[in-house]
């Protein structure tokens, strides 16, 4: 019989802190957050404003650097790596889909989608291909040369998805991705983020305070004043 | 999307402010376009002018010659003048070959004397190459080489009252040091630009100088002419040593050495070229740098989402980079057109400029298609750009993302 060791988690924070300075005052956004994100995860960051929900994606999508604590992406620790080598890493690794206005308004829906794969240097007939499928994927077939401004609010998260999906990524981060959408089309961002979840096998990690993100997450982690206060 | 494709869909984002930073890069590029081609005309016309009335593109004569301050007339004079006329002319570059007696004297109408500088000179010679003789304001240019008259400068002639056909009488003191005089009828007046110049201009047959002055054959300097002006220094120094080898121990003179004017006012113009030039650069730059500080602003969220993507910051840098060389190559491209359209008006208008302090009249106001002053507008406007891009750019690269994601 042969002994593996298990895969190392996609992320490990271990010990995370992340302080504020707001003028002379130093205000703890993060206070000594353990947390692991494995591969397929649908975790969902939950809490009040201001509980430090984002300040915990931005540091685990390497948005941010903590003061304290230690954070390993694959098994590495990624303190010492300057900001191009963090860009690398988002770039392969990661996806994100922001609250709002999280496209580029030049580019068309399927250049927004390209724009991982451009960073990437993948071949432009490849990137059109694989842009035009994500499209599709998440229910925009069609819509590949049309601008953001003429796309509604549901539409443009639907970009977002697909884009935060072009590089294969292991993680995707979202950022309160149903805070400017209707009920419909904040049941069709998760419902969709959920197949893919499945689908893909990518891990999705959600900052939310909309109870009906909290209703669809396997994993629920509730946040309070920095705090992981419980785990579900 | 090519970084440059992406910075251009930037540019046409805002139509309004691009049109107008780049109108205002037109304009100066334009401003560089036409005084760098009023400049290159001025100062070709200056640089033409002074080779064909007189100075030639090369003189030859002896160094005391050049230096000046001899005691006694054609002190320093050349002898053997055929034979550095063979030597000269063996030069495949030479078009002519001028030899002349340079003089003072006095020239007197009978009741009036007037100190002249004279020149004697080969009358058909100096036809064929020289603009003197065909830029006369009465008259006509002497015909022989022993023709016994005078062409006077209008001013010499009107401090005189004399004019064509009129008898002057001619004064000056000979090689050997003696007084002698000679009669001679003005053919013609010379309209000489140079208000001095032309209240002292005397030309004369060289037969007639080398009378008047007892020159037996001697000549104070040899005028060349070239076929082009750009290689005046290296055919000086190949026609020196030609004399050299030959036994001639003579100094050869380039067109530039001697035209002390056309050095002044070149260095003139390239100062006031320059400051022109500075004031627009930092115009333009107060402008545009406004511009794509604005652009930056505007733009901070979208930064943060491209660098939580992925995109390093040098890329950033560059994209903001190549919108500011996007508004200057478009601005230079109009700027050029605008260049065009007004050196066409300008030239058809038929302004005249008024005489420059010592000149006796004015001139047509004429812009010429300057290819360097295009270029070098183009690169002016270009870096400025640049440079007006850089520190919003840089500033852009280098904000944190959770700072570029917040920015409302």
């Amino acid at each position: 019989m042969v002994l593996r060791s298990p895969a190392p988690p996609l992320i490990q924070g271990q010990r995370l802190s992340r302080v504020y300075a707001l003028g002379a005052a130093r205000v703890p956004a993060l206070r000594e957050v353990d947390l692991s994100i494995q591969r397929a995860d649908f975790v969902v960051l939950c809490g009040p404003s201001g509980s430090g929900k984002t300040t915990l994606i931005n540091l685990l999508g390497l948005l941010d650097r903590p003061d304290h604590g230690t954070l390993l992406v694959g098994g590495r620790e990624v303190a010492g790596l300057d900001e191009n080598a963090r860009s690398d890493l988002r770039r392969d690794r990661f996806g994100f889909v922001f609250q709002t206005f999280s496209l580029v308004p030049v580019l068309s829906a399927a250049e927004n989608v390209e724009l991982p794969m451009t960073l990437r240097k993948l071949a432009r007939p490849a990137r059109r291909e694989r842009a035009r499928s994500l499209l599709a994927r998440v229910g925009l077939q069609g819509k590949d040369a049309v601008r953001p401004d003429l796309l509604s609010g549901g539409e443009r998260q639907r970009v977002a998805v697909a884009r935060a999906l072009a590089s294969d990524p292991e993680v995707v981060f979202a950022d309160e991705p149903t805070a400017n959408l209707d009920s419909r089309g904040a049941g069709e961002i998760l419902d969709l983020m959920r197949e893919l979840n499945a689908e893909r096998q990518v891990a999705f990690v959600v900052a939310t305070h909309d109870p009906r993100v909290v209703e669809r997450a396997r994993r629920v982690i509730l946040i309070e004043d920095g705090r992981i206060v419980r785990e579900t | 999307m090519s970084l440059l494709a992406f910075a251009f869909r930037n540019v046409a984002r805002n139509r309004r402010r691009s049109l107008l930073t780049g109108g205002v890069v037109a304009f100066g590029f334009a401003a560089f376009a036409l005084a760098g081609g009023f400049m290159a005309q001025s100062l070709e016309g200056l640089r033409e002018g002074t080779i064909r009335n007189g100075i030639g593109h090369l003189q030859i004569a002896r160094a005391e010659e050049f230096r000046g301050g001899g005691d006694a007339t054609l002190e320093h004079g050349l002898t053997r003048v055929p034979e550095i006329e063979r030597i000269l002319r063996a030069d495949a570059e030479v078009v002519e070959v001028l030899p002349r007696i340079e003089f003072v004297g006095l020239v007197s109408n009978g009741n009036r004397s007037v100190p002249f500088l004279g020149s004697g000179v080969h009358p058909t010679r100096e036809t064929r190459t020289m603009d003197l003789p065909r830029v006369l304001a009465a008259g006509r240019w002497l015909e022989g080489r022993e023709e016994r008259g005078v062409v006077l400068g209008a001013g010499l002639a009107a401090a005189l009252s004399v004019g064509a056909d009129d008898t002057v009488t001619l004064l000056a003191t000979t090689a050997d040091g003696t007084l002698n005089a000679v009669d001679a009828h003005v053919t013609g007046l010379a309209d000489i630009p140079i208000r001095e110049l032309s209240e002292r201009f005397l030309a004369t047959s060289i037969g007639l100088a080398d009378e008047l002055l007892s020159a037996s054959g001697r000549v104070s300097r040899v005028v060349v002419v070239l076929g082009s002006v750009s290689d005046s220094r290296a055919a000086g120094e190949r026609l020196d040593a030609r004399l050299r080898q030959a036994g001639f121990e003579l100094e050869v003179r380039t067109w530039e050495d001697l035209a002390v004017f056309y050095r002044q006012v070149r260095l003139l113009y390239l100062g006031i070229f320059g400051f022109l030039g500075a004031v627009l650069v930092a115009v333009v730059l107060l402008a545009t740098a406004n511009t794509m500080t604005m652009a930056v602003a505007e733009r901070t969220r979208e930064v943060g989402i491209l660098r939580a993507l992925g995109t390093r910051p040098r890329r950033i840098l560059g994209m903001f980079l190549a919108e500011g060389a996007w508004l200057g190559a478009l601005g230079c491209a109009a700027g050029a057109l605008l260049s065009l359209l007004l050196t066409a008006i300008l030239n058809r208008s038929g302004i005249e400029l008024p005489a420059p302090p010592g000149a006796t009249h004015g001139m047509l106001l004429h812009v010429r298609v300057y290819v360097a002053a295009y270029a070098s507008g183009a690169l002016a406007m270009l870096a400025t750009l640049l440079l007006a891009s850089f520190l919003p750019a840089r500033r852009a690269s280098r904000m944190t993302i959770v700072e570029a994601l917040a920015h409302v």
